[in-house]
């Protein structure tokens, strides 16, 4: 079957379609939600270029924000019954791959690391500009985003 | 020179969508009800994504066609893209209407791609060729449908017009050879491009046959 390889960091046993079907089964209630559209969090220079070595660290630093942050308290405000449902599948989803990511701890790796952290504070910087919970919808607004950038590792 | 009118005073125009195809991007939508035979006219906008302000689309400004071409406002399909149009009839306009978030990379439709067939006895080869990218003049540059999806897909179905039985194929090459077939026997192909993403509408390619040849063993017996 597909896998994820993101760099030296291999996930298996991920449906990729089933998280797209998910989310496009909510994008339209969710995407509406979000009123500041002047504002994108997952921008162009977020996950543009982003190198193989590179990708596992930013993966896992953004599914483990999308898990502790985003997802956190949300599923209870979901109200509508298809976001429920679909919020569940990306959260089970992303928190299989997030454990199964074990990103190098060694020095000469520190480079690459710090480049995916810096990538990732400019996501959430921009997160943190916001009033939570608009935060939170935006987020959830933008997964489309994030899968795309995940694709391109789905082999 | 932006007409004022009052706005609220139209009811709104209904069923705006981007209809896109290979990276074409062209916003259409419906008449207001209850309008019919007025001369209403139509003005679009558009909006970035992340980006700050509304954005006129000039050759969309009081227009009496239902549709707007935005192809080149939203030709960098990594961004998303809103779009919104209001109707104006003498000194009333309706309110806008808007369209959903339009995200191009992951709701362009593929086209089919370019099919060449060659047979011999027993067997088709089939070339295929990636459909080409929207592109504002002919004589620019093409850019291939495969340079945007690396991992473009194709779904080969095959006829035999004697057998009357079909069966696909889903291939990531551009070439395909069909083998053990039966001599003398029409065959009738058609492919679908498949990009990665959530599933998407995408339009088969005309139908094509083609006859393998006569078995010449048994023509020289």
């Amino acid at each position: 079957g597909q896998e994820f390889q993101f760099g030296p960091c291999r996930v298996e046993g991920v449906v990729l379609q089933e998280l797209w079907e998910a989310f496009r089964a909510m994008k339209d209630i969710v995407q509406a939600k979000d009123n500041i559209t002047s504002v994108r969090l997952l921008r162009k220079e977020v996950l543009q270029n982003v190198s193989d070595t590179e990708s596992c660290y930013l993966i896992r630093a953004l599914l483990k924000f999308y898990l502790n942050t985003v997802f956190k308290n949300s599923l209870d405000k979901a109200a509508d019954s298809r976001i429920r449902k679909s919020f569940s599948t990306l959260a089970n989803n992303f928190f299989v791959i997030a454990s199964k990511l074990q990103p190098s701890q060694e020095k000469e790796m520190f480079s690459t690391s710090e480049s995916a952290r810096r990538r990732f504070l400019l996501f959430q910087r921009a997160f943190q500009q916001l009033d939570i919970q608009a935060a939170q919808t935006k987020a959830f607004g933008e997964v489309d985003i994030l899968l795309t950038w995940m694709e391109k590792f789905y082999q | 020179r932006a007409v004022l009118c009052i706005s609220g005073g139209l009811p709104k125009p209904t069923n705006i969508t981007f209809l896109s195809i290979n990276m074409r991007n062209i916003l259409q939508w419906s008449p207001p009800e209850g309008l019919q035979g007025a001369e209403v006219t139509y003005t679009v906008q558009y909006f970035i994504y992340g980006q700050k302000k509304w954005l006129n689309k000039s050759e969309c400004r009081n227009i009496n066609r239902t549709c707007c071409d935005l192809s080149v406002e939203t030709s960098d399909y990594e961004h998303q893209y809103y779009a919104k149009v209001k109707a104006i009839w003498e000194t009333n306009c309706s309110k806008w209407v808007e369209t959903g978030r339009f995200y191009p990379f992951l709701e362009t439709q593929i086209g089919p791609p370019g099919i060449a067939l060659s047979t011999d006895e027993k067997s088709i080869s089939i070339v295929l060729t990636a459909p080409e990218k929207w592109k504002r003049n002919p004589e620019d540059s093409s850019v291939s449908m495969q340079q945007i999806y690396s991992n473009l897909k194709y779904n080969v179905s095959i006829y035999n017009t004697k057998s009357n039985k079909t069966w696909s194929q889903c291939v990531t090459n551009h070439t395909l050879v069909l083998g053990w077939l039966e001599p003398d026997t029409l065959y009738c192909v058609h492919v679908l491009s498949l990009a990665p993403g959530p599933p998407r509408l995408a339009q088969p390619s005309e139908k094509q046959c083609v006859r393998t040849l006569k078995d010449q063993t048994s023509a020289l017996k």
